[in-house]
């Protein structure tokens, strides 16, 4: 008898604690609810979530979107999105029930991260999404480069170089990714118009020094008329540069992104030109449009920073900028 | 009659024992054919060079793989291990090319060990540990570096990736060197015997007084040193550290030690085996490339030669 109450008074105790345990965790999640909302009035916090902080253009990227973020007395928080778009989405919810007032995305794809847009959409948020495409319509803007004009410039480089005769070969980024179908593309477009370039072979090298380096010494040991390397980017250019200094030759190789080695590499002779990126210009542009959008300002649908072709001239400028 | 049975066991024990051997010569003579320029001494060393980092990771694989274990982690090593040694390699630091080698080969003997120690001594599996290095190591390198790749290394440096004695490129002599020392290690002394001893049945090479633990704990630091190793060469053959090296090359050295008829259960392989493996990888990267077949076809083709490779060792199997 006196065991069976003790036994109640202890079930009734646990209930009691857990519902007042409840109640006092529902003031704490209100308290801070609260405080976050003076918060955002005093100070805007945003978000960005970039597919990689793994490579240099995504660290310059997103350094110039901190400093912008900085001048213009904001919060940003940066997530490294590991190159999967599934982190990328959990990311875009925490920075939802984080309180974000807006959210800059470099989606690692435009179909899967999708979500992402319309999840901010959904929580009343803007997306301004940098640099990599993503599909969708609820895009707030857009700011980036035009992936094409890159490759049309690099293919334009060589034949001009070629004098618009001969032969070449292509080192591809990923199969598929939005920066390898467009460049290709670009290259496409002004192949159509010299009939007398050749593409003796083409391959991927997934944006890598090594893999590039590879592919070129395959090449260079079955084709001796290989005239001009065409890199995707500055990485490959690089690994083909090596291959073909180690053979004891001297092709032309060109790449884009204007990433340090490749700077250094155009202002030693070793790539006749790399095509910029600028990483920095569109990190500290999607700051300010973001800015905008919170603050109810009309912005565009797209923004364009130009590429530009870095060569021996005017090298030392470009130094400068990606410092 | 009885006679003919015996005939035909023995070929089917041929095929199973030595059919990578046949593949190996076949996929050549096809490429010969295909391509002129193909088996020229100018192409093979290229490709023996293109191959001797997939070779040292299957080199030590193979000792991972004959104790029953896996490691994961060889990848990451190579970038960590490529990214110190390209730190102390640079002009501006002033050390000398055998320091930064040093250095490569002790950060992959250093985790190495600790996949060792956690693997024997903590009882953690060798998938969970090598998966969990694969991470710290990458995760490491990315610190050392902040993403942005080391250049300006010295030209001491350099010759390890990139130099040649006579006409023999030095990543070969160095993988040359080490199959020897692997070889003698495991067919010439009583470590090699122990180390076949703890893969077959772990409990009798107890009984039989083997250290076990230690010559598990072992096994990963050969594979972590030869990792570093590699890493050493591909920094230098690249003639930059970057962040991203050796990313998923643990796929390549598993698969060239299971072509070459490695057990993953452990206790059964062959040196040998692993040298055609990754051989046969290395040829058919570099003649697909001359051919200039595409990628997508290149993935198909090599997935293709690990599963048939594999058939071809069960043949073995299902005898015994």
């Amino acid at each position: 008898m006196k065991k069976r109450l003790i036994g109640a008074l202890l079930v009734v105790s646990m209930a009691a604690t857990m519902l007042i345990g409840c109640g006092a965790a529902d003031k704490d999640a209100k308290k801070e609810s609260n405080t976050e909302d003076t918060q955002t009035e005093g100070k805007v916090k945003i978000g960005m979530t970039l597919y990689s902080l793994k490579n240099e253009f995504t660290v310059r990227l997103a350094n110039a979107a901190e400093a912008k973020a900085e001048e213009l007395g904001i919060e940003l928080v940066v997530y490294d999105g590991n190159y999967d778009p599934s982190t990328q989405i959990s990311q875009v919810e925490t920075m939802i029930s984080d309180g974000c007032d807006g959210i800059i995305l470099n989606p690692q794809d435009a179909e899967a991260c999708a979500p992402c847009v319309d999840k901010a959409a959904d929580a009343g948020i803007p997306v301004v999404g940098v640099n990599t495409r993503v599909k969708s319509d609820k895009l707030t803007s857009y700011v980036g480069s035009i992936d094409v004009t890159a490759g049309e410039m690099e293919m334009q480089k060589i034949v001009d170089l070629l004098d618009g005769k001969g032969n070449i070969v292509i080192i591809e980024g990923p199969m598929g990714q939005s920066a390898q179908i467009e460049r290709r593309e670009g290259i496409q477009n002004i192949l159509d118009k010299y009939p007398d370039i050749k593409v003796l072979a083409e391959k991927t090298a997934n944006w890598s020094r090594s893999e590039g380096m590879t592919v070129m010494e395959n090449w260079l040991q079955a084709f001796d008329n290989i005239d001009a390397v065409v890199g995707e980017n500055d990485e490959m250019a690089l690994g083909a540069r090596e291959a073909i200094k180690a053979a004891g030759k001297d092709i032309p190789a060109i790449g884009v992104d204007g990433i340090t080695d490749a700077l250094n590499a155009v202002e030693e002779d070793n790539l006749v030109a790399s095509i910029f990126q600028d990483g920095a210009g569109q990190g500290s542009k999607a700051v300010e449009v973001l800015l905008d959008a919170i603050n109810g300002e009309t912005v565009e649908e797209n923004y364009w920073i130009d590429f530009e072709e870095v060569n021996k001239d005017n090298v030392e400028e470009f130094k400068q900028r990606a410092q | 009659m009885e006679k003919d049975k015996e005939q035909k066991i023995g070929v089917k024990t041929f095929i199973a024992k030595y059919g990578v051997i046949v593949g190996l010569v076949i996929i050549m003579v096809f490429f010969t054919v295909m391509k002129a320029k193909f088996l020229t001494v100018e192409n093979m060393l290229n490709m023996l060079r293109q191959t001797s980092i997939n070779g040292l990771l299957a080199i030590g694989m193979t000792f991972v793989v004959l104790t029953g274990g896996i490691d994961l982690s060889v990848g990451s090593i190579v970038g960590a291990s490529g990214m110190f040694a390209a730190l102390v390699a640079r002009t501006e630091v002033g050390m000398p090319w055998y320091l930064a080698l040093l250095v490569g080969l002790l950060v992959g003997l250093l985790l190495g060990a600790v996949n060792g120690v956690i693997i024997s001594y903590l009882r953690v599996p060798a998938f969970i540990a090598t998966l969990g290095m694969l991470s710290i190591a990458r995760g490491i390198t990315f610190m050392a570096s902040d993403a942005k790749p080391v250049p300006g290394l010295s030209k001491g440096f350099l010759s390890i990736g990139g130099g040649s004695v006579g006409f023999f490129p030095i990543p070969i002599l160095i993988l040359i060197f080490v199959l020897i020392i692997c070889y003698i290690t495991l067919y010439k002394t009583r470590y090699g015997r122990y180390v076949f001893a703890t893969g077959g049945n772990p409990t009798s090479a107890r009984v039989s007084g083997i250290n076990v633990k230690l010559i598990t704990c072992s096994v990963y630091m050969i594979s972590g040193l030869l990792s570093g190793l590699a890493g050493v060469i591909l920094t230098s053959r690249v003639t930059s550290g970057l962040a991203q090296s050796g990313n998923g090359y643990e796929v390549d050295a598993i698969a060239a030690a299971v072509i070459g008829g490695n057990s993953l259960s452990g206790g059964r392989g062959r040196l040998w085996g692993t040298i055609i493996g990754f051989l046969i990888m290395g040829v058919m990267n570099n003649g697909l490339d001359m051919m200039a077949v595409s990628s997508y076809w290149q993935l198909v083709i090599k997935g293709i030669i690990i599963i048939g490779a594999v058939m071809l060792d069960s043949l073995n199997e299902i005898k015994e």
